[in-house]
């Protein structure tokens, strides 16, 4: 075999240095571009018009060969791959999801009471963590071209009924993991698809950003989360910007409670206000960040301040989130312009850049990514 | 002599904080025994995980904070007796 190194930087390709073995080039490093972007491809494969059936068979084809790649790439944690073994027989994109029963318990997985294909039950909660992990595994693929947690088809996993009363819902490394909640302040944590996106969310950065869940990188640990679960929701119900709620977890509080939602995006610091709650405490711009030693150094409520930067992109561009906002954010979060310590600062002009390279310097998108920055006080006004 | 539990984190972010006063309680020299038995000097720092709960425990003159998978035995036991006080 012979190492073969190319290299390539189009505007709107993507290239990436692989240190493995692969069969067709030996040893690496390796640059692996492709130059029309995947979410292009993904568009391309699904047209059905007949005069494009030619382009989209050919968007197909290279998606399929694309999806190899992106395996071998392999995110923070590549699998072992040698030229000998052929990989399992699977289609890419196809989700792969099992849900577990904890019955109560916190013991985990749990009592597998669901696995892919098979029909709905009786139970609101399998049903429902089933098909929002579904339509979250149905945005990163058909918009981002991402196959699963780690790129690479990653079964998903996820247990309901976790604790008595159990408040929360988590992202443990491995799986989803879903409380039912104590029914005064909360309903079921499956209750709502921004919640189950938003965990599935917090996979995606472990295997990509793996942003320290501390201080400014775990605010936008969170706020990734909160994106990405936000854009399942709009993506699920066809929702443009000014149609959807921007809402985190709407439907998980309980009549009792007086708030509509966990977090608002648009308007951070609105989501409730109740008697024994309090105030949504999550500032909207850096005049608020809350420096705190709780909850990780505040990585729940800072997320507000990077949230809102996301409303305002989606806002000034309009039409769906999911589209150039959603990919801007995404490549950004799976290039290499973010890193385990980034705080908002270098996150915001790693997006700049994202926008900038995506779609052009000085561009719609450029403009509005460095004002929603500027707005929320993350960086200084444009020129 | 006071305990103060205080809960942080979570998907959800929100503060929950619980308190006993332990001269208030009808059984304050149990209270007492439990509170000087805890393993105050043995917590270890934990790296902290999306999403989980972390828990500040105050009983001066010693203050912990627990990640919640080390939220355990005599922990778990403390947290329970101080949510129990409070109606929980």
């Amino acid at each position: 075999m012979r190492a073969v190194k190319t290299r390539c930087c189009n505007v709107g390709g993507r290239c990436q240095t692989l240190h493995m073995n692969t069969p067709q080039l030996g040893p690496g490093p390796h640059q692996y571009c492709t130059i029309v972007p995947p979410y292009l491809l993904v568009r391309l494969a699904k047209l059905d018009d007949p005069r494009f059936a030619q382009a989209a068979a050919a968007a197909r084809q290279s998606l399929l060969r694309d999806s190899q790649i992106r395996q071998l790439r392999g995110g923070a944690h590549p699998f072992p791959y040698s030229g000998a073994r052929t990989l399992p027989a699977r289609t890419p994109g196809q989700s792969d999801r099992t849900i577990s029963d904890a019955d109560g318990q916190e013991r985990l997985p749990g009592r597998r009471v669901r696995a892919e294909g098979q029909p709905a039950g009786s139970d609101p909660a399998v049903n429902e963590a089933y098909t929002s992990l579904g339509a979250t595994q149905n945005l990163f693929w058909t918009q981002f071209g991402r196959d699963s947690i780690d790129g690479a088809g990653l079964p998903m996993d996820a247990t309901v009924h976790y604790g008595k009363q159990y408040d929360n819902a988590f992202w443990d490394g491995e799986r989803m993991v879903f409380g039912d909640g104590d029914g005064q302040v909360f309903n079921r944590f499956t209750i709502s698809p921004s919640v189950i996106g938003h965990e599935l969310t917090h996979g995606v950065t472990q295997f990509t950003a793996n942003l320290q869940y501390q201080g400014q990188s775990g605010a936008l640990n969170e706020s990734i989360s909160d994106v990405f679960g936000a854009l399942v929701e709009q993506h699920t119900k066809t929702q443009s910007t000014n149609e959807a709620s921007w809402l985190i977890g709407e439907g998980l509080f309980t009549d009792q409670v007086e708030g509509v939602a966990l977090r608002s995006m648009k308007a951070p610091g609105t989501a409730y206000n109740d008697d024994v709650l309090g105030k949504d405490p999550q500032p909207s711009s850096m005049a608020g960040y809350v420096e705190t030693e709780d909850d990780n150094g505040g990585v729940h409520l800072n997320s507000g301040i990077p949230n809102r930067a996301f409303y305002l992109v989606a806002e000034a561009l309009g039409g769906n989130a999911w589209e150039t906002p959603g990919r801007i954010w995404y490549d950004t979060l799976t290039g290499t312009g973010v890193g385990r310590a980034s705080d908002f600062a270098a996150f915001a002009a790693a997006t700049a850049q994202t926008a900038a390279t995506l779609y052009g310097i000085g561009g719609a998108a450029h403009d509005a990514v460095l004002r929603a920055w500027a707005t929320v006080g993350v960086l200084a006004g444009p020129e | 002599m006071k305990v103060i539990v205080s809960r942080s984190g979570g998907m959800a972010g929100i503060r929950l904080t619980w308190e006993v006063r332990v001269e208030e309680q009808p059984d304050p020299a149990t209270w007492a025994d439990f509170l000087n038995s805890l393993p105050w000097d043995d917590v270890t720092d934990s790296e902290a995980t999306p999403d989980r709960f972390a828990y500040r425990i105050r009983c001066a003159p010693h203050e912990v904070v627990l990640a919640e998978p080390q939220v355990n035995g005599p922990w778990r036991d403390l947290v329970n007796r101080v949510k129990a006080a409070n109606g929980m």
